[in-house]
């Protein structure tokens, strides 16, 4: 039997203090040495990045731990309303050559998507005594939704480089009488597989190569390892299904921003010129 | 599309208005910030059976001109009409099934010869409409001077100068009205451009109509040519003289 060094608190979770938070931000300074000594150019972005994380999981943890001391519904709704208003921002600022007017597209197929999974998940499967309980809502909404919020951004970036590296093919295409979607499907194909690359490669690896995140954290605090595998599988038919319906919801719902709305490509000399006719 | 335009892709008597009539197009763009006028207030027919050569300096919006036409880019102000239809009782896309225009780049998409000269049925608007068969496609092709290109064979394994007929012909055996040609035959050898004006020509007189964006001298299958420069047009003879006056050289 191995045993655990360190402080056991809050339900059997070794307790990580400050000094061991500070050996963990040690990691990303190695990495960023090393991308400072490549001249990969890559510092600044790590810099920000850790401190943006630091400061984000430290204050959520705050907040949460408030929030599920106090909950209510409406309270529990609020966070996850802001949450997809986070990650439509995020996943906005992560498409390049991005068309405006995508916002409210991405913002409602985030919300409609992960709002009905999360719903499904803990009301038909994990049935907490609480409906609205925060400790099982809010926790599960955030990993649907990121998943969601990264393959949504990436199927959108591909949808939108790809149609301008096929222009050609789409002009001629619409010329010989193609609809937009028609013109533009092996785009959207292309895009929402790209989208999903990442949630099938966890699906495969999961068990196997990588111990997925949720199973990791309830198996550390002491939860029967079959029953935290079960959860887990849960959570991953769930982010699959959400990834997949919202790639595919957003994709379809935004590609038209590339055609006008008598039908024709616009190319980059024309965005913005769309309105005459 | 009219009734009278589809029977006038036949019979060329039967079709009495002109297949495109545009009146006071302006077309502005935008280049560096700026807005250019490059085309201004020009107006023109064109009538079944036409071959309009459109030349000009490189730059003087030919191509621009045929894709704004064809309602693949926007027009700044004028008026068009397909057929005696408006354009404003037509939607782009119903548009271009009666203005189909052929860009200078062949674009040709994986699968066989046959798969890329299919790809306009493959679209709802021709869902029940049938494909043309194979005889039809093969007799194109040897008219266009692709005898030795199987209709089985892979389209990468084509040449540049084949890819651009197979475009081409794709356009063709769709029979719209008015066909828009950007120098597709740029790609093309002596033989192979005369082979390819030969057909436009013998479309033509079967009721379709042309025009060319070409920069090679004239091949003598032009019932008339256009010159855009600075926003205008001039015209050169319609009544057939200048066809001839190009035959010599």
């Amino acid at each position: 039997m191995i045993a655990l060094r360190g402080s056991y608190e809050m339900g059997g979770v070794p307790e990580i203090g400050n000094i061991e938070l500070l050996c963990a931000a040690g990691f990303m300074l190695v990495a960023g040495l090393v991308s400072y000594r490549s001249a990969m150019g890559l510092e600044k972005d790590i810099a920000i990045s850790t401190l943006r994380a630091f400061v984000q999981l430290i204050a959520l943890g705050f907040v949460l731990g408030w929030v599920f001391d106090n909950q209510s519904w409406e309270m529990v709704l609020l966070i996850m309303f802001i949450m997809v208003l986070n990650a439509t921002q995020i996943a906005r600022g992560r498409i390049k050559s991005c068309p405006s007017g995508i916002t409210l597209q991405l913002f409602v197929s985030l919300l409609i998507t992960s709002f009905t999974m999360v719903f499904l998940v803990v009301e038909l499967i994990v049935k907490p005594e609480l409906w609205y309980d925060a400790r099982v809502v809010v926790g599960i909404f955030g990993m649907i939704l990121g998943n969601a919020m990264s393959s949504s951004a990436v199927a959108l970036d591909r949808t939108f480089s790809s149609l301008d590296a096929r222009s050609d093919e789409v002009l001629a295409l619409i010329s010989l009488g193609a609809t937009p979607l028609e013109a533009a499907r092996p785009s959207i194909m292309s895009a929402v597989r790209a989208g999903m690359i990442p949630t099938l490669a966890t699906l495969s690896a999961a068990g196997v190569v990588q111990i997925p995140g949720m199973m990791t954290g309830q198996v550390l605090a002491g939860a029967d390892p079959l029953s935290a595998a079960k959860y887990q599988l849960v959570l991953l038919m769930a982010i699959s299904a959400t990834t997949t319906l919202c790639n595919i919801a957003v994709v379809r719902w935004c590609f038209r921003k590339r055609f006008s709305s008598d039908g024709y490509y616009l190319d980059s000399t024309l965005r913005g010129a769309s309105r005459s006719r | 599309m009219t009734k009278s335009c589809e029977e006038g892709a036949r019979s060329p008597k039967k079709c009495v208005e002109p297949v495109l009539s545009v009146r006071d197009l302006v077309i502005d763009i935008v280049h560096e910030g700026r807005i250019l006028r490059i085309i201004d207030a020009i107006s023109f027919d064109i009538y079944s059976g036409e071959v309009i050569d459109l030349v000009g300096p490189s730059g003087c919006g030919k191509s621009t001109l045929l894709l704004t036409v064809a309602r693949l880019r926007p027009k700044t102000s004028g008026h068009m009409s397909i057929c005696g239809r408006d354009e404003q009782e037509m939607d782009g896309r119903s548009w271009r099934q009666s203005v189909v225009y052929v860009p200078q780049k062949a674009t040709l998409i994986g699968g066989s010869v046959s798969d890329n000269l299919l790809i306009p049925w493959k679209f709802s608007c021709r869902k029940k409409v049938p494909a043309p068969k194979d005889d039809i496609l093969r007799a194109g092709l040897d008219a266009l001077g692709l005898r030795d290109v199987e209709l089985d064979r892979d389209a990468k394994r084509l040449s540049g100068g084949q890819a651009a007929r197979i475009a081409l012909l794709r356009a063709l055996v769709l029979k719209p009205p008015l066909l828009l040609l950007d120098e597709v035959d740029a790609a093309l050898d002596d033989e192979s451009a005369a082979l390819v004006g030969a057909y436009v020509r013998s479309c033509a007189e079967a009721g379709q109509a042309f025009v060319r964006v070409r920069h090679r001298p004239p091949d003598g299958f032009a019932t008339r040519r256009v010159y855009l420069a600075e926003g205008h047009i001039t015209s050169a003879r319609s009544d057939g003289a200048d066809d001839s006056v190009e035959r010599k050289l």
